[in-house]
């Protein structure tokens, strides 16, 4: 079975833990209440190796991250991006690769800290996207993909919180 | 005409956004003060020399930014490329207040200016699209953006010359379109600096500054 990571930002106590009941057995992230953003100081890489300096909630989603074949990710979609939430989360989490550079087809790219390699699946809620906001979203995720040294990923697209449990649900082995 | 840059760089100072937005507005007021002369001289209208506000997106409150913002003719939102997309602290400004900006700025012409750590300033194209979807959702007018490669060098060198040269000359370009409300295609900027010894200095560097926090070189692999 699939040893998966969810990190999600739905805010709704009983849809959050219908998302836990979901993905029994496997570790439920969530990024609301809000941990606090990155503030730019490369401890990750140059100070405490591989882990954010700041102490909270999401100080070790990078090691969380490594430990993980599989990184669901469940946000509202922001302007053709993960949510505010998601993405405070994110930022702290670059110590999962190496300040080194290296390049990848002729592009800049950070070393890999860790061997593995992760799939990310993105499964974007929002009533009001639009088709440019979508096409965003899913450059982003090959983007991300790239720069974090995954192996696919695959973006989806739903109206609500209760739309991805729903297919969330439908898919799970 | 009323000109707001927002720096949304997380650092409180000295970090690339804050250096390329002093730059901006140096060359926004100098490029203004001179058009003013010549104008004067020539016995035309006198131009109104702009008002320049440069804001810091995590320094500053919410409200208090929106409320700079009011009456802005330009928007310049100058920030750093964080996991390929925009700062979480700066997305949360403008999400959450998406629709007190569409309010205070009513009508404003939205320019950004985005680097990255790495050389390709293509890397940044992921970003400068969410700031055109902000744009876009918020009823703002688009401008342009410049995407800058190798953010990491400004400030190593002044810009406008030797590697920061086509940086320097990129911000002139902006200058004159942000004082005409000008939209053009986005425009990418590398610096005038090859890549191999760009990688070599920010290894040393990297290396230099590990040490620094007591650390051996191995243990920057370190697997937490």
């Amino acid at each position: 079975m699939t040893n998966r990571l969810i990190v999600h930002d739905i805010a709704d106590k009983a849809e959050a833990g219908a998302l836990a009941e979901i993905f029994a057995g496997d570790t439920v992230f969530s990024a609301t209440p809000a941990v606090h953003h990155c503030v730019g100081c490369f401890g990750c890489w140059l100070k405490t190796p591989g882990r954010c300096v700041l102490k909270d909630r999401g100080s070790d989603f990078a090691a969380m991250t490594a430990a993980h074949e599989e990184i669901v990710i469940v946000s509202r979609l922001v302007f053709g991006g993960v949510s505010p939430d998601i993405k405070a989360v994110f930022d702290r989490s670059i110590g999962y690769v190496l300040p080194f550079f290296y390049k990848v087809s002729g592009e800049t790219h950070h070393a890999k800290r860790y061997d593995r390699s992760p799939g990310f699946r993105y499964i974007f809620y929002g009533e009001d996207m639009t088709d440019r906001e979508k096409q965003t979203a899913k450059k982003l995720a090959a983007a991300n993909m790239l720069n974090l040294g995954g192996v696919a990923h695959e973006v989806e697209f739903c109206e609500s919180p209760q739309d991805c449990l729903d297919l969330l649900a439908a898919r799970r082995d | 005409m009323k000109i707001t840059i927002l720096n949304g760089s997380p650092k409180p100072e000295k970090s690339a956004s804050e250096g390329m937005a002093n730059a901006l507005r140096e060359r926004i007021e100098r490029t203004a003060a001179r058009t003013e002369q010549t104008e004067q001289t020539e016995q035309t209208e006198q131009t109104e020399q702009p008002d320049v506000t440069i804001c810091h997106a995590a320094k500053q409150r919410h409200a208090e930014i929106v409320d700079i913002l009011a009456g802005s003719d330009v928007l310049v939102l100058i920030f750093p490329l964080y996991v390929d997309g925009i700062p979480s602290h700066l997305l949360r400004l403008l999400d959450e207040n998406q629709e007190a900006i569409s309010e205070a700025a009513s009508g404003a012409t939205v320019y950004a200016v985005v680097n990255n750590g790495f050389y390709e300033a293509g890397q940044n194209n992921n970003a400068i699209e969410i700031i055109r979807n902000f744009s876009e959702k918020t009823g703002l007018q688009w401008g342009q953006a410049l995407g800058i490669g190798a953010g990491g060098m400004v400030g190593v060198a002044p810009i406008g010359r030797g590697p920061m040269k086509n940086l320097g000359k990129a911000l002139d370009q902006l200058t004159d379109r942000i004082l005409h409300r000008k939209t053009d295609p986005d425009q990418l900027i590398e610096p005038n600096f090859p890549k191999f010894l760009y990688y070599k200095a920010a290894h040393i560097g990297f290396r230099q500054n590990a040490r620094k926090h007591g650390l051996k070189v191995k243990q920057l692999y370190d697997r937490p």
